[in-house]
């Protein structure tokens, strides 16, 4: 088959010859080089290869320091020397070699070969035998075995007050000790990744580059020639918001007892404690220690209470409803509802603590009674109370700065039918009126909630970093309520008389004399109450929002009690005005 | 029989590039079996069995190629083109990462690259607006077919993958170069790039301004990119006249060479099979370029010609420049020796334009 092409086709006859010609200079170029490498050079190159004993040194990168806000160092590298060998040079003496060094020094000979198994890598690569020791060991045994073994420095984490920030720092550990899917994203096997709190959220911050010294080496471990530095480059530094002083007089507060204290920047959201009891120590993770300390204990103390679990809320939740009362127009601050020590409704009876009488809202809010909140939530409906406790981020994270936060719930009549099939009865409203029930919020959800009243209607994306480096961290993020000033500050009153009148259920906060206001919960569980307390100081221009959470600590008297020694401490050490 | 004896007959003088292909696909195998060893162990079943469907699919390919009738790409020329920019686009939005790149994208399994396609869309629109003459116009005889390889181009250098944009300029260009568009328009365009190459470094990703630094010196990066060019010529250096044997290939099987299956299969070819083994397989080059070559004396049809060129073209590049990398005449850009390297996209692309030319071969016997 031929196609007739219209016109006469125009032929440069020369290229036929023209590109055989280009491609013949071409391959006799390459042929050229070739020849110049493996016959000219050939020798050289076949020495080259021979000895080609390229040792790849790494130079491991520090990561960066983690400081309080004062400049007080709570994590940093610090240099741990390891002893290591090169595979390939070992070959045939590796057991010999690993039992008199296990004689002469004292080392568990099974050790010395676990740790090899462990660390090999490749044949040219070094592979710690024996990690973790002193230096003047680790020049003792070099002297002795100069040929075979060499002293490989490693950084390694150092957290300088464990148990007071266990829970924000989280700890590091070797990539090549997690799962296989870090090596996916190009983790190397000995770098170190955060795994928990800080540590992993800042991370890419935190972690430096790694470098090394490429040497070469003859057959016999002298190194011949330098061929080159990767310099290790290090991570940077965080400065959080934290008060390391208020952190350890947090830790002393909850000594003993399982829950969180929480303390923050009303209106910035810097968080200055964030303590969850009971704490660990994350050293334990980086010298290889026995975990069963940590891992079999019952109080699990590797979860942080304060944003990794949501309890009920008890009283806390009435500020809130008095709030979207008011909003609502259902209620006016002198509106009243007789306490008779119970409400009755249908053939159940729903108590009260205490007998009130004729309460109006700031009556109610002292005393918490329960009675004057069953009439405000049978007012409001479910519907509209679980809007409001949405809207106030019960049942959303908080989007602190640490990984693995959890959510509160909210539940709703919707909800109640999907899940369980059936209604939403008068007496799901008096539960959820008074913070029992299926309500819950994680303590840092549930502070920045009242915080919204302290600093008059927003709510706040707390933080816990200051500085990256010399970079000041972004002004958090702050969502307005659109509630009504006023509104905001009757329940702001109803809410320092708490505290001051002597009825108050947080009396004895007044002797503080620091203007506190604030709000006491005992959620009933089926175990032993959990006790809360969260409230705001000063009372006219709010600075710091506490929060103390105590998970069965039988009642909010014990929160109180808590509180009361926190800050007074705080108060000494002149760390709060 | 008739029919046989008729498609023996267009064959005839086609059996040195079959034979020659095949051989290539056995050294691609046992290079590839041989670099896929670490410290005397085999370690890459997956691979093996990969590329040999890959050279199935690519035999298939061949065929089927070999009995489609050339002029259709005439006429299909536009939309195999545009068909070709929008794989490249799609790469973008379906597309999966490797190495830092986006360039693969994934059918049932096995990833493919379109824009490895696309150097051939680009061959077929250039032979195409070659054909046609006079072509005396700036703008539409030599700005209009550029500006196309140019948005191709641009397109492939924002997955980013230097190596291939690069190559579909080189391929146009050179090309051109053979056309009867006025050759002071290359040389004008020629200054312009020179003039604005620095200004083009700041669009490089950090990972390629290093190859190309350490491309100059070597010793700037000897950790990282230059470690690469050194090794390889240690391993090639060390294989000789006669090469240290089949699998005895130390620097390959140490780790030393990274990606000594893709890119540098070369290296392992010349280290195991030395100066005799690297002559054997140019040797074997030269006979494929040199039918393709040949070819254009007996070709009427300018459509015809101009795609046997690029096609020749396309080869030679492709071996000229593997081979020039891994001795550290050229940078290390990220390119694939025709017919040998692990890899579907390129192997595929290959058997195609091979089955393109034995289709214009059978037209002018």
């Amino acid at each position: 088959m031929q196609f007739n092409i219209k016109g006469s086709f125009y032929r440069d006859k020369s290229h036929e010859k023209l590109t055989k010609k280009i491609v013949l200079i071409c391959f006799s170029i390459l042929l050229m080089v070739l020849f110049s490498y493996q016959i000219g050079k050939g020798s050289y190159y076949l020495r080259r290869a021979q000895n080609n004993y390229i040792r790849i040194i790494p130079l491991y990168s520090l990561r960066g320091s983690i400081f309080d806000r004062n400049g007080i160092v709570l994590a940093k590298d610090q240099a741990s020397f390891n002893l290591a060998v090169f595979p390939y040079q070992i070959k045939n003496e590796k057991n010999n070699l690993f039992k008199k060094i296990s004689k002469d020094f004292n080392i568990d000979q099974e050790i010395i070969n676990k740790n090899y198994k462990k660390n090999l890598r490749g044949f040219f690569s070094p592979a710690n035998i024996v990690t973790n020791i002193n230096k003047k060991e680790a020049l003792k045994l070099k002297e002795t075995y100069s040929k075979d073994l060499f002293i490989n420095p490693a950084p390694q984490r150092r957290y300088l007050r464990p148990l007071d920030s266990a829970h924000l720092l989280g700890y590091v550990k070797k990539a090549s000790s997690l799962q296989k899917q870090f090596k996916k994203y190009g983790y190397k096997p000995l770098e170190r990744i955060g795994i928990y709190g800080i540590e992993q959220y800042y991370n890419s911050y935190l972690k430096g580059k790694d470098g090394g010294d490429l040497i070469e080496v003859d057959a016999k471990g002298n190194v011949v020639g330098f061929l080159g530095r990767k310099r290790a480059q290090r991570g940077k530094d965080l400065y959080l918001t934290i008060d390391s002083r208020a952190q350890d007089i947090a830790r002393q507060s909850l000594a003993g007892k399982k829950g969180s204290i929480i303390l923050l920047d009303s209106n910035s959201g810097e968080i200055i404690v964030l303590y969850s009891s009971p704490s660990f120590d994350p050293n334990y993770f980086i010298e290889g220690k026995n975990l069963n300390s940590i891992y079999k204990n019952k109080d699990s103390p590797l979860i942080n209470r304060a944003i990794q679990s949501s309890f009920p809320i008890g009283s806390l939740i009435k500020p809130l409803l008095a709030l979207a009362g008011l909003e609502e127009s259902k209620i006016k601050p002198a509106t009243t509802f007789d306490c008779k020590g119970q409400f009755i409704l249908g053939k159940n009876r729903f108590g009260c603590w205490s007998t009130h009488g004729l309460q109006n809202l700031y009556q109610a809010l002292a005393h918490s009674c329960n009675v004057y909140f069953y009439n405000l939530g049978l007012i409001l409906g479910p519907k509209s109370i679980s809007n409001w406790l949405k809207k106030f981020g019960l049942n959303s994270k908080t989007f602190i700065d640490l990984p693995y936060e959890k959510k509160g719930f909210v539940p709703s009549p919707k909800w109640k039918k999907e899940r369980f099939n059936q209604s939403w009865y008068a007496g799901d409203t008096l539960n959820l009126s008074i913070g029992q029930g299926y309500l819950q919020a994680t303590p840092l959800a549930m502070t920045l909630a009242i915080n919204s009243i302290a600093n008059g209607g927003y709510l706040i994306e707390p933080i816990l970093l200051k500085k990256i480096g010399e970079k000041e961290a972004l002004p958090v993020f702050k969502k307005a309520l659109a509630i009504n000033r006023e509104n905001i500050n009757i329940v702001k009153k109803g809410l320092r008389k708490v505290v001051s009148q002597t009825s108050g259920s947080a009396r004895i906060l007044k002797n503080l004399s620091l203007e506190v206001s604030g709000k006491t919960g005992t959620a009933q569980t089926s175990q032993r109450s959990h006790g809360w307390f969260v409230g705001f100081f000063p009372y006219k221009e709010p600075r710091y929002t506490i929060s103390v959470f105590l998970e069965n600590g039988g009642s909010s008297h014990q929160a109180v009690r808590t509180a009361y020694i926190f800050l007074n401490k705080l108060k000494q050490n002149n760390i709060i005005k | 029989m008739n029919f046989l004896k008729r498609i023996s007959k267009e064959f005839r003088g086609l059996k040195t590039i079959v034979l020659s292909v095949a051989s290539f696909n056995l050294i691609s195998i046992t290079s590839l079996y041989s670099s896929l060893h670490q410290q005397g162990q085999f370690v890459g079943e997956d691979f093996i069995s990969k590329q040999l469907t890959w050279i199935a699919i690519s035999w298939i390919v061949f065929i089927i190629f070999n009995f489609i009738n050339y002029r259709l790409y005439y006429n299909l020329s536009f939309i195999i083109y545009t068909f070709g920019v929008v794989l490249i686009g799609a790469v973008y939005f379906t597309g999966h990462t490797a190495m830092g790149a986006q360039r693969w994208i994934s059918i049932g399994g096995l990833t493919f690259q379109p824009s490895e396609l696309s150097k051939i869309a680009i061959i077929i629109i250039m032979a195409r607006f070659f054909s046609h003459s006079p072509a005396n116009s700036f703008l539409k005889d030599f700005c209009l077919p550029f500006s196309l390889v140019g948005l191709s181009a641009f397109m492939i250098f924002s997955q980013p993958d230097l190596g291939t944009a690069m190559m579909v300029v080189l391929i146009a260009f050179c090309l051109g170069l053979f056309s009867k568009i006025n050759k002071k328009y290359f040389i004008l365009v020629l200054a312009g790039l020179l003039i604005t190459a620095p200004l083009g470094w700041n669009f490089l990703k950090s990972y390629q301004k290093k190859r190309l630094t350490a491309f100059i010196n070597p010793n700037v990066d000897p950790l990282g990119s230059g470690y690469t060019i050194i090794q390889s010529k240690i391993a090639i250096g060390s294989g000789q006249i006669f090469g240290k044997g089949f699998l005895a290939g130390t620097q390959n099987q140490f780790n030393f060479l990274p990606e000594r299956h893709t890119d540098f299969i070369f290296t392992v070819i010349a280290e195991e099979w030395g100066f005799l083994g690297s002559f054997f397989l140019l040797f074997l080059y030269w006979l494929i370029l040199k039918k393709i070559f040949d070819k254009l004396k007996k070709i009427r049809d300018p459509f015809a010609y101009y795609l046997t060129l690029g096609i020749g073209i396309y080869f030679f590049l492709h071996i000229f420049i593997n081979i020039g990398m891994t001795l550290g005449i050229f940078p290390v850009v990220g390119l694939p020796l025709l017919f040998v390297s692990y890899g579907g996209s390129h192997l595929i692309s290959s058997f195609i334009l091979l089955g393109i030319f034995f289709n214009i071969s059978r037209n002018y016997n």
